[in-house]
């Protein structure tokens, strides 16, 4: 049972790459428009910031405000990439030594609360729950579930097999869905920081020369 | 079958507008909400309406719902929704007096998602099938027109010109004060708005600093921007493109417009396909270049408290937040920030075409009432700004909340200053 969850997982695996591959490329077939614009700063600049600085809690009104959903976010995706890792490596070592399982547990765990936390503020907070898809409820709960697997799996190996199989079913339906703005981000945040480092923006990175 | 048409119509539009920065913004959003308090609207109304992931989220839905696996066969988990009649025209109605692209809600996304190009996209599709806001159209398509008969209006322009050279004569007490027209490999070329209030002021910088320049014949406020209509947007920026490489200058400099400026300083090279032969900028970052090179000397004359608006089109699209504060420390002995200010700044509610549409004035007033109270609280008395349809929309704010300021162009004032210098040097001689 727990190899043919674990080849379950793997294939799954391969179809959430498959699927975000699919999602790359037919995103990257579309027009780029080129930019004839002449560049007040360097767009390198503005996007190494979108994707550095840019996203530290204190660059924006929002996350300076809201900084206690800011953290939560954080620890929930913290939690996936630790998960996803412990998920991966799974295949090909059975187990870590105690302290690293531990340490990852608690990560993951922690990660797991903050998913779970974001489902009960998705149906609290009436914005939330208004812009809200099933897909997002849904979205969530696979994730959350599948980290909360990921974190017994690590304390105790007989959830081993109840991990792969809601990992299975999370990461099949990942591309599908709502998660797969875990692609979009990159060019989100990239475009943004073209905006920011071509108009001059960034100013602390890129000063405007006058006269040249 | 004239509605099922329409409808095609839209969403041929959309499709053909669909490239990698639309589908990503399309595509990105994570429904978190954290955008809400960042956008004007839902900060003076608190309502899901005002949230931007939930106006993006409208044209979202029909988008899924052709461009989604989820949206073809299960519709409702992702709430995937066919374009109707109705849905199109609140669509429509929110893009275009529901937001002011503004990009205040993108600057505080955690994901960057680009929700004033979804609208844009919306107002595209408004366009292309006839229910964008009358008024826009007709203000675009004059320009248009102005642009290909220039011959019609070029001899009532020139006198009216001629008379405006003799009150700036008077003005300077310089006889040889010029407003050139159509000069000839001149530095700058100038591009004012309607109205002599956008050309005697920099008329008496320019004359100041001995800038060679010459005064565009065209006006530089672009409403095929406002209506999301590339086509439009670029007939009009033709009109001052040709005439910029026909007098073979070194730079354009655009008046005090937010959106005039970003039009044809960021977009209209990517609608010709070109670099142009020559620098496009504003007129605040040619005067903060006088004034940081020595060029334009100027006095702290003004001593009422002055505070500045941003203009989103200038800060967030343009990355002019520091050159209008460079000048205004310049003139004014009591400059008050207000908070947030910069790129950071609350829209004054007029933006994205809004000040031209009437039937929308309560809703943007409403929709201002952040900005009031951002001036209220800096106790100025003059609120400098440095777009045209800021300053229209900051003076409705000033009677509708009675907040007793004035309101004034940066460059207005700058002009002021060295008026004033000019009165105080003859009065000494």
């Amino acid at each position: 049972m727990l190899s043919f969850s674990k080849t379950i997982a793997l294939i799954s695996l391969l179809f959430f790459f498959a699927g975000i591959l699919y999602h790359y490329f037919v995103t990257r077939k579309l027009k780029l428009p080129p930019d004839f614009a002449r560049p007040k700063g360097s767009w390198k600049v503005g996007v190494l910031y979108s994707f550095t600085f840019g996203m530290m809690p204190w660059a924006k009104e929002s996350t300076r405000k809201h900084w206690l959903a800011y953290l939560r976010g954080v620890a929930f995706h913290i939690g996936i990439f630790t998960g996803l890792f412990t998920l991966a490596l799974s295949f090909f070592i059975n187990q870590f030594n105690e302290t690293v399982n531990l340490i990852f547990a608690l990560i993951v765990g922690f990660g797991a609360l903050m998913g779970f936390a974001g489902i009960v503020m998705r149906i609290v907070e009436r914005n939330l729950r208004e812009i809200s898809t099933l897909d997002d409820f849904i979205s969530v709960a696979l994730v959350s579930i599948s980290l909360a697997f990921i974190a017994l799996a690590l304390i105790e190996p007989a959830f081993k097999i109840p991990m792969y199989l809601v990992s299975a079913i999370m990461l099949f339906y990942a591309p599908l869905g709502k998660v797969r703005h875990c692609l979009y981000f990159f060019f989100s945040r990239f475009f943004f920081g073209l905006h920011l480092g071509k108009r001059g923006i960034v100013h602390r990175f890129t000063e405007v020369s006058y006269g040249k | 079958m004239a509605n099922n048409g329409t409808l095609q119509k839209a969403l041929e539009t959309l499709e053909k507008q669909l490239n990698q920065p639309l589908k990503t913004a399309l595509e990105v959003c994570a429904r978190c909400g954290i955008c809400a308090e960042s956008c004007h609207y839902y900060v003076s109304e608190p309502k899901i309406e005002h949230v931007p992931a939930y106006r993006a989220e409208q044209l979202r839905k029909i988008y899924r719902r052709k461009n989604n696996f989820l949206g073809k066969i299960f519709p409702r988990l992702v709430n995937a929704i066919d374009l109707d009649e109705k849905t199109f025209d609140k669509l429509v109605e929110m893009a275009f007096s529901e937001c002011t692209l503004c990009r205040r809600c993108t600057f505080n996304c955690p994901l960057g998602v680009d929700t004033p190009l979804v609208m844009r996209t919306i107002r595209a599709m408004a366009t292309a099938t006839g229910k964008a806001p009358e008024i826009l159209v007709m203000l675009a398509d004059a320009a248009i027109a102005k642009g290909e008969n220039p011959e019609i209006f070029k001899e009532l322009f020139l006198q009216q010109i001629s008379e405006l050279e003799r009150e700036l004569q008077e003005i300077t007490g310089d006889q040889n004060a010029k407003i050139p027209v159509e000069k000839e490999g001149a530095r700058i070329l100038y591009v004012a708005l309607a109205g002599a209030h956008t050309i005697l002021p920099p008329a008496i910088i320019f004359n100041e600093v001995k800038e060679d320049w010459t005064l565009s014949l065209y006006e530089a406020a672009n409403y095929g921007v406002f209506l999301g209509d590339v086509e439009r947007a670029k007939k009009i920026a033709k009109r001052i493109i040709d005439e910029a490489k026909r007098l073979k200058v070194q730079e354009v400099i655009v008046a005090e417009c937010g959106h005039a400026c970003a039009a044809l300083v960021w977009d209209a090279p990517n609608w010709f396909g070109e670099k142009f032969p020559f620098r496009v900028r504003s007129i605040i970052e040619l005067l903060a270049e006088y004034i940081q090179k020595g060029i334009l000397k100027v006095e702290k004359i003004h001593t009422q408290p002055i505070t500045y608006h941003d203009s989103c089109n200038l800060a967030r699209t343009g990355g002019i937040f520091r050159e209008p504060r460079l000048i205004l420390k310049s003139i004014a002995n009591d400059f008050k920030d207000m908070n947030p200010n910069g790129i950071e700044n609350y829209c004054c509610g007029g933006g994205g075409g809004l000040v031209a549409l009437p039937e929308y004035y309560e809703k943007r007033m409403r929709a201002g009432k952040p900005k009031a109270e951002q001036i209220k609280k800096t106790n100025a008395k003059i609120v400098a700004a440095a777009c045209e349809n800021c300053k229209l929309q900051l003076a409705d704010l000033n009677n509708y909340y009675n907040l007793g300021v004035e309101v004034k162009g940066v460059v207005d004032l700058v002009a002021e200053a060295i008026l004033h210098r000019k009165k105080s040097i003859s009065s000494v001689s």
